[in-house]
């Protein structure tokens, strides 16, 4: 089965026959229900995670209980990556899934092996962790450069263009996402309804002026 | 047929504590033996109140955002 999951993967399309071989020797596969902690934030950095199907969500708690979502993790995806790499080998976030989820589960020290020995692997690691840095500068700057409406509505464009396969996100997420709580962001919709940018069906919010709404998202 | 959508609920997660249907502004929810159910969906209005105070994350009332269609 892993080896199914290694090949069908495109994560690993880019990697040589041998280090495919390599990590499906060294890892397994693990089946996850919607709603379980697969990490802990704090607890020791013991496995590397690769997405193989679902969706989870990575988010630090303050010390009042207020959460911050840091990113959502998809398909082929590989997850605690950056605490393996930190000195102190400590879970940098919770991850929880959104989703039933299936991941091949890396150990550390084979994570380590292969990161040392075979470069298409590391250069896999490089892009990924590339790729999030990226997008944590850009969250620096969204947090730091606009006002919380502008964020609402640079998110809600985002979550349309980009992540329409996106498993929903809770108005606590969005509030969480964006830096504010749960009551800005019902109010802040409810004022984008009335001002005729969105229209909210239920579960859906349907974005309506594309024009209006990059205003909001720049002011 | 009116299609609904209706918060999702987690029965391995709920601890039938009540939060969601004692809170529920529109007394949509009914406590069963397996946890909270809807009395009526059509009386929900999916304001997500029940998800906001539910302590175990077992309710959610996820946001699916698009265009309008052209
Ligand atoms: S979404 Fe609101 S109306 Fe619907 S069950 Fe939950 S609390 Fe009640
Ligand atoms: S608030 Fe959550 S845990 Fe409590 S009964 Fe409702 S769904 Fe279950």
């Amino acid at each position: 089965m892993e080896t199914d999951a290694i090949n069908q993967t495109p994560l690993f399309l880019s990697l040589a026959q041998e280090t495919r071989l390599i990590i499906e020797r060294r890892s397994y596969i693990r089946d996850y229900p919607a709603g379980y902690t697969l990490l802990i934030e704090g607890a020791p950095a013991e496995s590397c995670y690769f997405l193989l199907s679902g969706e989870v969500r990575a988010f630090r708690m303050n010390p009042l209980g207020r959460a911050q979502v840091l990113a959502r993790f998809k398909v082929g995806e590989p997850i605690n990556i950056i605490s393996l790499l930190n000195q102190n080998k400590i879970n940098r976030a919770t991850i929880e899934t959104l989703s039933p989820v299936t991941v091949l589960v890396l150990p550390a020290v084979d994570f380590n092996h292969l990161l040392a020995r075979y470069p298409d692997f590391s250069n896999l690691i490089l892009h990924h962790l590339a790729e999030r840095l990226a997008k944590m500068t850009d969250l620096a700057a969204e947090l730091s450069l606009y006002a919380v409406r502008a964020r609402l509505a640079r998110f809600l464009i985002e979550l349309a263009d980009l992540d329409p396969t996106s498993s929903g996100w809770t108005q606590d997420e969005i509030a969480a996402h964006i830096g504010t709580v749960r009551d800005v962001v019902g109010r802040l919709l409810r004022d984008f309804e009335s001002a005729g940018l969105i229209q909210r069906q239920r579960g859906q919010i349907i974005l309506l002026d594309r024009e209006k709404l990059i205003q909001q998202a720049q002011e | 047929m009116i299609e609904m959508s209706l918060p999702s609920i987690n029965f391995s997660l709920c601890n039938r504590c009540g939060q969601c249907v004692s809170q529920c502004p529109e007394n949509a929810l009914v406590m069963t033996g397996q946890g909270p159910a809807f009395t009526d969906p059509v009386n929900c209005t999916y304001c997500g109140t029940c998800e906001h105070l539910c302590p175990t994350g077992a309710i959610r009332a996820p946001l699916y955002v698009s265009w309008r269609a052209n």
